[in-house]
């Protein structure tokens, strides 16, 4: 389905305007805007699962921590600093997590599927937060961020904030132009398909779990992504990014913005940060405004802000 | 005698204690069209969801093209060839005709998970073929939700067609539809019939005499009788099983 013109606008405008952020040499906002695109990648992941394929996972944090998990091994144990070494193992460690879990998980429907993926997130999460080894609760601080040197000479280092910064924006925008891609693909009308009748796709021919279980894995090292990028932006990782907690506000994002548009769990994302900043500061009982605020939108917005903006197109 | 293209062994669900399909033996001859008919719970839709196998078989065998098919999932029954519709109409309500046929289509393409939008001059004949031929042209981009039941039974055969199966297992075409969609399903069924072989179960006893080469009477899931149409009116057994029931 392609974009209305009004969102097609406001997504370029929002991209540019990101990328400028930079510019107002504001630490604090570099930082804010920084975690924000982190968590658009994060939702618009999860939105690969839940609004096209109907998978609704509370264990999508378990890809997001196992990257930045990896990220931190690697750079502490190895000294392995090198974005063109890390990245891509970090990915595949969260691709193949993702594909173990999602061959298991996906054996379950429905909320049982649910509950399969949380207690999978569950696991994880007392391993790493009761492992001495792993960092335990404290989690681990990464000595070396991400760095790339071609002969001695350092060419770009994700250590220093702006480069972090230009990195995330840069993985926003592909990430988003790739998931746009496969879901205009026959691959994303078949996931959408299978979401609304997948006994009758069955019957048309299709192996419905391949697809599944494709979708979950994409999602996972999209998610690994997301982690990867959080641990470079912090040099930190700890085990409450794989806690259901992480996973539900991830899942609570996708539902704001308007799930199965991509955009609409970015907008999601880019609200829900905005709007717990500013409760931040004007209460002590800020949850208590977000909560409300998510109520809120869930009641008479239900198919989101994307919904809201999209009219009665449907 | 012609050739079997699908064939049952003793073909047996049960439920518990319920035996709802007890040990059926069926012989379907290929370019032929096979009625299945009985009371109410005789077993008939169960029969067709093990063929298509939406259900396991307890025991017995199912045999398609000579190859044992009886533990193959749907998914890969269709891809070999079996297509089928439902007793109601079982379609994707959010997405238009074009969209629902082309998903059939395409599902012979399914082999590859990632591929071009438009994959070949085939799939897309298939699935003009396939509105065309069920009278949805003018509906193409009409939402299956916003359709009437009876175009939803006719968008329900486009989807099987598009498949392009030489075996199309089809459950009570004619239920729930007005005279004229009857007629017009029952004209499109007949032209299929002509390349295909097809397994109707239908409770419309005209349809069924008008286009069934062989009809097999099912009762508590046991066949009573089988055979040709002419023999099926004449036998007192399936006379006495339908006392009570519309008269064969």
């Amino acid at each position: 389905m392609s974009l209305p013109q009004g969102v097609r606008a406001g997504l370029l405008v929002g991209a540019v305007a990101l990328a400028l952020v930079p510019l107002s040499g504001d630490r604090f906002w570099v930082q804010f805007a920084g975690k924000l695109m982190i968590t658009c990648i994060y939702a618009v992941s999860l939105d690969l699962l839940v609004g096209y394929a109907g998978l609704v996972s509370l264990g999508h944090s378990a890809f997001f921590g196992l990257s930045a998990y990896l990220l931190a091994g690697l750079a502490n144990g190895l000294g392995l600093v090198s974005p063109l070494a890390t990245l891509p193992l970090c990915l595949a460690f969260a691709g193949l997590a993702a594909l173990l879990i999602g061959w298991l998980s996906l054996r379950a429907t429905g909320v049982y599927f649910v509950m399969v993926t949380l207690a999978f997130g569950q696991m994880l999460y007392y391993l790493f937060s009761e492992s001495p080894g792993l960092g335990g609760s404290d989690g681990v601080s990464i000595l070396q961020r991400p760095r790339l040197a071609v002969l001695g000479r350092t060419i770009l280092d994700l250590g220093d904030r702006t480069a972090a910064y230009a990195a995330i924006w840069v993985a926003l925008v592909l990430s988003f132009l790739l998931l746009r891609r496969v879901v205009q693909a026959p691959f994303g009308h078949v996931l959408t398909a299978i979401r609304i009748n997948e006994g009758r796709m069955r019957t048309l021919g299709y192996g419905t779990g391949r697809y599944k279980l494709a979708a979950f894995v994409l999602g996972g090292v999209l998610a690994g992504l997301a982690g990867y990028l959080d641990a470079t932006l912090y040099g930190f990782v700890n085990p409450a990014q794989f806690g259901w907690r992480q996973s539900g506000l991830v899942l609570v994002t996708v539902l704001l913005g308007g799930k199965g548009t991509l955009y609409g769990p970015a907008l999601g994302a880019a609200l829900l940060s905005v709007l717990e900043h500013f409760a931040e500061r004007a209460t002590e009982h800020w949850s208590a405004v977000v909560g409300a605020a998510v109520i809120a939108v869930v009641l008479f917005l239900p198919r989101g802000v994307a919904g809201l903006l999209e009219g009665s197109r449907g | 005698m012609a050739e079997a293209l699908l064939e049952t062994e003793g073909l047996t669900r049960r439920f518990g204690a319920l035996a709802a399909v007890d040990g059926v033996t069926l012989r379907v001859e290929r370019g032929t069209v096979h009625a299945i008919i009985g009371p109410n719970g005789a077993g008939k839709s169960t029969l067709l969801n093990l063929l298509s196998g939406e259900l396991r078989a307890s025991s017995g065998r199912v045999r398609f093209r000579g190859e044992d098919v009886t533990r193959a999932p749907p998914d890969v029954l269709s891809r070999k060839g079996i297509g089928r519709s439902y007793q109601t109409a079982n379609v994707f309500p959010e997405l238009t005709c074009a969209e629902s046929v082309w998903l059939a289509a395409h599902s012979r393409n399914a082999g590859r998970l990632f591929q071009p939008r438009r994959d070949g001059a085939d799939t897309a004949a298939r699935e003009e073929d396939a509105l065309r031929a069920c009278g949805l042209s003018g509906r193409r981009l009409s939402r299956a939700a916003e359709l009437s039941y009876g175009e939803q039974r006719q968008l329900e055969v486009a989807m099987m067609l598009a498949t392009d199966p030489e075996l199309l297992l089809v459950d009570e075409p004619l239920a729930g539809l007005g005279h004229d969609e009857a007629r017009m399903v029952l004209a499109l069924l007949r032209e299929v019939a002509q390349q295909r072989t097809l397994v109707l179960i239908e409770h419309d006893m005209d349809a069924v005499f008008a286009v069934a080469q062989t009809v097999t009477v099912l009762v508590n899931g046991r066949v009573l009788e089988s055979g040709p149409p002419a023999a099926i009116r004449a036998s007192p057994r399936v006379r006495e099983a339908y006392l009570g029931e519309e008269e064969p």
